[in-house]
């Protein structure tokens, strides 16, 4: 059926009256996968029309470089689209295939990362969970920058950051992600392998942090353990909470301890002990 | 058309070889051809309107497919220019107007929306001989453009790199320029000072005729009680 060529234009993609386009891999429809409101924002656009008309699967890697520079969905006052969400949208209406994804993923996202984000927001938005899982994790050592415009203004954020909202988060760059189950329970239908992390065992690098932390002195005990002992540590809470936040900026590499630690005492601290500046 | 040469009032002319001859059977031919195509046409437009459906132009079979475009559409050709346009011209179909204006569908649009809307309609692309179709791009093509592009941009890299000693001097160059500029500036402002002053002056000095003040004129007064005006006036230069 495959007759070589796509219309230039989107307005047979987006006709609602038949189903005349084939599903995404996930069983939705391309064309209902973004908003109304969005969708709309997107095909009135000038750099749709200019930019995205009579383009092809090689033609947007054109695109990306000459004139993507950041992720996002819309910002400003007038919801303006970024070129990025138009070329998303522009993906889901050529709909490529998994070897041009590959293409885009590691051949093209090796020299230019916006295209590598471009192709795992299109992954997340079209494959099946265990396809998006295996495709996304590798890019969650993908340390470079992006720069990502929203509503807020202009922020910095990286590859893997952004790789880890995909993966985590229910509305990204304007569009709602559908709804994946969670990687625990992929692996106990057994369609994902459990997964390794390239930092290495959660249970060595908790007790690892453990030594570390009980060494380190005045800072008082915050143990693996104390998660059972909550209710005991309330009273102590302050003092450590003030106590952190003159040391907090030496040990930033503790994080994966840090973390869950932090969400108890962000209930308990006074928010003017500004311990938790690092945290976004 | 009875004689060649010899004209309808006698005076025959000599050599008329240089005027054009005309082969009359191929400009036959070619109007009978335009006619039959015309009576189609129309047999067709008629029949689309008995049906109740609007008749298209049937394709050319040498239509090329749609690319994407290039560059970005440049809007500043104009910008500026002042052009004398016919008095009805305008937009649509009114001919060539102010604005962007197609020639291949001889149309005129006063906004970048709409000229770009335009470009992009199936009206312009019919008009331009292109089919609204773009040609699928295999994972191949995408590899090779890839490749394309990371050379471009790596040329384009290396042909900015500067070392040290080139970015000092460039900022050499560009500190002694600004010192210029700046010292120019001094200068004319200056320049403008002083000629604000003398002609604050100026207006001082120089007052209507019929103000006159005591003292100035009494020679000239005199004289014009004697009779004599002199020659000249009697303004202070």
């Amino acid at each position: 059926m495959a007759s070589g060529t796509h219309r230039a234009d989107e307005r047979r993609f987006l006709d609602e009256r038949g189903s005349n386009a084939a599903l995404a891999p996930n069983g939705l429809n391309p064309a209902t996968i973004m908003e109304k409101a969005v969708r709309e924002r997107i095909v009135d656009s000038y750099f749709w029309k200019e930019q995205c008309f009579g383009v092809n699967e090689a033609d947007i890697v054109d695109r990306v470089v000459d004139h993507v520079s950041f992720v996002g969905g819309t910002y400003g006052v007038t919801q303006k689209p970024t070129p990025f969400l138009c070329l998303a949208f522009k993906l889901l209406q050529l709909a490529p295939d998994d070897a041009i994804l590959e293409e885009y993923l590691r051949f093209g996202g090796d020299k230019f990362k916006y295209l590598r984000a471009l192709a795992c927001f299109y992954v997340r938005l079209t494959r099946r969970a265990d396809a998006v899982y295996k495709i996304l994790e590798p890019f969650l050592e993908d340390k470079r920058k992006l720069r990502r415009k929203g509503r807020a203004g202009t922020s910095l954020t990286y590859v893997d950051q952004f790789v880890d909202d995909l993966l985590t988060k229910d509305r990204v760059c304007a569009t709602s992600l559908w709804q994946m189950p969670k990687r625990e329970m992929l692996e106990d239908l057994e369609l994902l392998e459990p997964r390794v992390s390239p930092l290495g065992d959660i249970e060595d690098l908790l007790e690892d942090d453990d030594d570390v932390e009980m060494n380190g002195g005045a800072n008082g005990d915050a143990g693996a353990e104390s998660d059972d002992e909550e209710g005991l540590i309330k009273e102590e809470d302050s003092d450590r909470g003030r106590r952190r936040s003159t040391s907090g900026s030496s040990r930033r590499g503790d994080s994966t301890l840090r973390d869950r630690d932090r969400s108890r005492y962000d209930m308990e601290v006074d928010r003017s002990d500004d311990s938790d500046g690092d945290r976004r | 058309m009875s004689e060649k040469k010899g004209s309808a009032y006698g005076t025959p002319a000599t050599d008329t070889s240089f005027r054009r001859t005309y082969d009359l059977d191929e400009y036959a031919a070619k109007a009978k051809d335009r006619e039959t195509q015309e009576k189609e046409e129309s047999k067709a437009r008629y029949e689309a309107k008995l049906a109740g459906k609007k008749y298209y132009k049937p394709m050319t079979g040498d239509e090329t497919h749609t690319r994407a475009r290039r560059d970005v559409i440049d809007l500043e050709a104009n910008v500026g220019k002042v052009t004398l346009v016919p008095a009805g011209a305008g937009t649509g179909k009114r001919g060539r107007g102010a604005g962007f204006y197609c020639g291949a569908c001889d149309l005129t649009f006063k906004d970048n929306m709409q000229w770009v809307e335009h470009v992009n309609s199936m009206q312009h692309l019919r008009n331009i001989g292109e089919t609204g179709e773009v040609k699928k791009a295999s994972a191949e093509d995408v590899h090779r453009r890839i490749a394309e592009l990371w050379e471009r941009v790596q040329e384009r890299k290396k042909e900015n790199t500067t070392t040290l000693k080139e970015r000092l001097e460039m900022r050499e160059e560009e500190a002694a320029k600004e010192r210029e500029a700046r010292r120019i500036k001094r200068q004319e402002e200056l320049a403008k000072k002083k000629a604000e002053k003398e002609a604050a002056e100026k207006v001082k000095v120089e007052y209507g005729e019929d103000v006159r003040i005591e003292g100035e004129h009494d020679e000239d007064d005199m004289m014009a009680a004697m009779g004599i005006t002199g020659f000249g006036t009697s303004k202070k230069k």
